[in-house]
């Protein structure tokens, strides 16, 4: 009865209810602007609701998150610009679809099957939570900290661009957690004997330099870019066009929930791997797929947005996020003096249902947003980059600053603005660096707790990891995929092909 | 199904959030030097995580820091010996593609921006800075340029500072008598 209430906390609570609404219209307009993606926006804004309480700001996050993802999906069929990298996928049958004149069917079925996907997610989010807490109690330190790297390894690998990069950029993030007094025994790290470094680099700086002012200095190449109007009418479908996709959908929802599920794999990969699904089941599709194919459309939507419940259950559970936006959630969820881990659903289980309620709300308030004001939607893509991007700069500025009152987050934030900015040109993925701040605390803490509980002996730490089934597999998993990287592995490939051929 | 698909042929700048920059099997102007800063960075801050414990004891302070500085130093050597392989590509410049004068221009903006923060205050500061900004971007006007900022502006503090409540440096200007003012045109309009 009281989980039945703190569910439906949002619905009792109208300026909650209001706040998921705006939360998630922010997000699908934020997520559909080329330029402007879900990742800015949640890290530009997780700074304004700083000073805010833990309800109302958790209710506007989590609106921006789920229409974000949905809203990444319109300009890849619009525009053939992902806005979102989980959009990446739609924009290969989504934009053919458009070019032909069905821009507004595209869309309807977009909604409607990201509205289906989100539902099951979030269903299963409820559903497994609870057990996945419960077995996340008896995880040893040792197993944290497999899991913190298997994730940083995991979105270094699977994000698109090469792995050795994503490596770089994991360990960058740790080593700028790392900044600061250590929390354990006060000697200084990377401090440099400055005094202004003592204190840690705001994660919130990182972020927003990262994530705003980086893709702000990029876009501003693109200036001059004219946005495209396109013809959309007819935008919600039929019931029939529904039925016919919902087999298919129930099955990418599944891949989309597990993929999201996984420490370090979020909606991007979901929707990849639910596309190739669909290429694979679909034996006679209407269309070929990449030439507009609806399956092809449905396949990535439902699994993006079934994959942000899946996301949240190891966010929620154990402390780990599954991508960067989850990174980031997770960083708000700690400015607000929570701490996700297992410990979460045991102290405050109402905060847990809470959440599930706000993302149910915020699903039904996608489905209604996305089907309708089509008009205004068309008025705000076209929005001049030339007004957009000072105006980002200026947030980003104004949130970098608002966290501590200090100047200096501005610069760190500058900083890491210019730096971010080489990284994307030479094609460095960002999201891990975003992981790698996050869980570095996690990591250096666990670390240290499993070899002081083994008297500081690897071999007892190695002995404790191969008797226990679960540090033996997060073990196999990590050196996996490092292995997988390395030339050896591409010898074993060419020798155990050259044999069965 | 092509992890490296993107929806920008032309511009390999990562567009969008979701389509990082670079290709696979070519370098861009600036990346070599880019890889090398990166390894020799990686290996100072080695230097410097050996310094917080050294090899005093496993669970030791710095022995973190030097494992994932150690990983750094690895990974961005191999990535500048990949690099260095890669043929150059050829239609692309450093001032046109990499760093434009615009994208200079503009971080000069922001340091000042940061510097005038502080003893101007958040209103004339980022009032200058958008009506530069935008017209430097949107090459219209000074009517156009004066009514979109200043505009967005309003807006932008209305939002931030009264109702999301952010604290901004309020410099020269009398800000706390504006706040009051709005505070009780809200709750006289409220009731």
């Amino acid at each position: 009865m009281e989980t039945f209430l703190a569910i439906l906390t949002v619905f009792t609570q109208p300026e909650l209810l209001a706040l998921v609404g705006i939360g998630t219209f922010a997000g699908i307009y934020i997520g559909a602007i080329p330029g402007l993606s879900v990742t800015m926006a949640v890290s530009i804004l997780i700074s304004f609701t700083f000073s805010w309480d833990v309800y109302p700001a958790i209710s506007l996050m989590v609106g921006i998150y789920m229409g974000g993802v949905y809203g990444g999906s319109r300009t890849a069929i619009l525009l053939n610009i992902p806005g979102a990298p989980s959009a990446i996928a739609t924009a290969m049958d989504g934009y053919p679809m458009a070019q032909r004149g069905e821009a507004g069917q595209a869309i309807g079925v977009t909604t409607v099957m990201s509205f289906f996907g989100g539902l099951i997610g979030i269903l299963v989010l409820a559903l497994a939570a609870p057990f996945v807490s419960e077995f996340a109690l008896t995880f040893q330190p040792r197993d944290y900290m497999l899991l913190a790297v298997l994730g940083i390894l995991l979105v270094g690998s699977l994000s698109s661009g090469s792995m050795v990069k994503g490596i770089f950029a994991g360990a960058l993030g740790i080593a700028i957690g790392a900044v600061g007094r250590d929390p354990l025994t006060f000697t200084e790290r990377f401090t440099f004997d400055f005094q202004i470094m003592e204190g840690g680099i705001s994660f919130i700086a990182v972020m927003i330099g990262m994530f705003g002012v980086s893709e702000a200095l990029i876009q501003l190449q693109n200036v001059g870019m004219k946005a495209v109007r396109q013809k959309i009418d007819k935008i919600v479908p039929s019931f029939s066009t529904i039925k016919t996709y919902l087999p298919l959908s129930l099955q990418t929802s599944t891949i989309g929930v597990i993929i999201g599920a996984l420490p370090g794999t979020g909606g991007d990969i979901a929707a990849l791997m639910a596309y190739d699904h669909a290429k694979r089941v679909t034996k006679n599709p209407k269309i070929p797929f990449g030439k507009g194919a609806m399956e092809g459309l449905v396949a990535p939507e439902t699994a993006n947005n079934a994959a942000v419940g899946g996301a949240f259950i190891p966010m929620m559970t154990l402390g780990i996020p599954g991508d960067a936006v989850t990174a980031i959630m997770i960083g708000a969820l700690f400015i607000h003096g929570l701490n996700p881990g297992p410990m979460l659903m045991i102290d405050q289980p109402d905060m847990f249902w809470f959440i599930i309620g706000a993302l149910f709300t915020a699903n039904i308030f996608m489905l209604i947003f996305g089907l309708t004001g089509i008009k205004i939607f068309t008025k705000i893509v076209e929005m001049p980059r030339s007004v957009i991007i000072p105006l980002i700069l200026l947030l980003s500025i104004v949130g970098a600053y608002a966290v501590n009152n200090s100047i200096t987050d501005v610069y760190w934030m500058l900083g890491f603005g210019v730096f971010g900015y080489f990284m994307r040109h030479y094609g460095y993925p960002l999201g891990p660096v975003i992981l790698g701040v996050i869980l570095s605390r996690l990591l250096d803490d666990n670390w240290r707790r499993a070899i002081i509980s083994e008297r500081e002996d690897l071999g007892r730490f190695f002995h404790g990891v191969f008797t226990s089934p679960l540090s033996c597999v997060l073990f196999v998993a990590v050196i996996l995929i490092f292995v997988s990287q390395t030339p050896l592995w591409t010898a074993i490939k060419k020798r155990v092909f050259a044999k069965t051929s | 199904m092509d992890p490296e698909f993107r929806g920008d042929i032309d511009h390999h700048d990562g567009t969008s959030d979701a389509t990082p920059g670079g290709y696979r099997e070519k370098r861009r102007p600036g990346e070599l030097a880019f890889a090398l800063f990166l390894t020799l960075a990686s290996l100072f801050l080695l230097y410097s995580a050996y310094g917080i414990s050294g090899f005093e004891a496993l669970s030791a302070p710095g022995a973190i820091p030097m494992a994932t500085t150690l990983v750094m130093a690895v990974s961005a050597g191999i990535v500048a010996l990949r690099t260095a392989r890669l043929q150059r590509v050829t239609t692309e410049t450093l001032s046109k593609d990499i760093l434009p004068v615009t994208v200079i221009v503009f971080i000069g903006f922001l340091i000042v921006f940061g510097l005038a923060l502080q003893p101007l205050g958040f209103v004339l500061t980022a009032a200058l800075f958008l009506i530069v900004a935008i017209k430097v971007l949107a090459k219209r006007g000074w009517g156009y340029t004066l009514a979109v900022s200043l505009g967005s502006l309003v807006v932008i503090w209305i939002v931030f500072r009264v109702v999301f409540t952010v604290l901004l440096p309020a410099g020269i200007l009398p800000e706390a008598e504006f706040i009051q003012f709005f505070r009780t045109l809200i709750s006289k309009g409220a009731f």
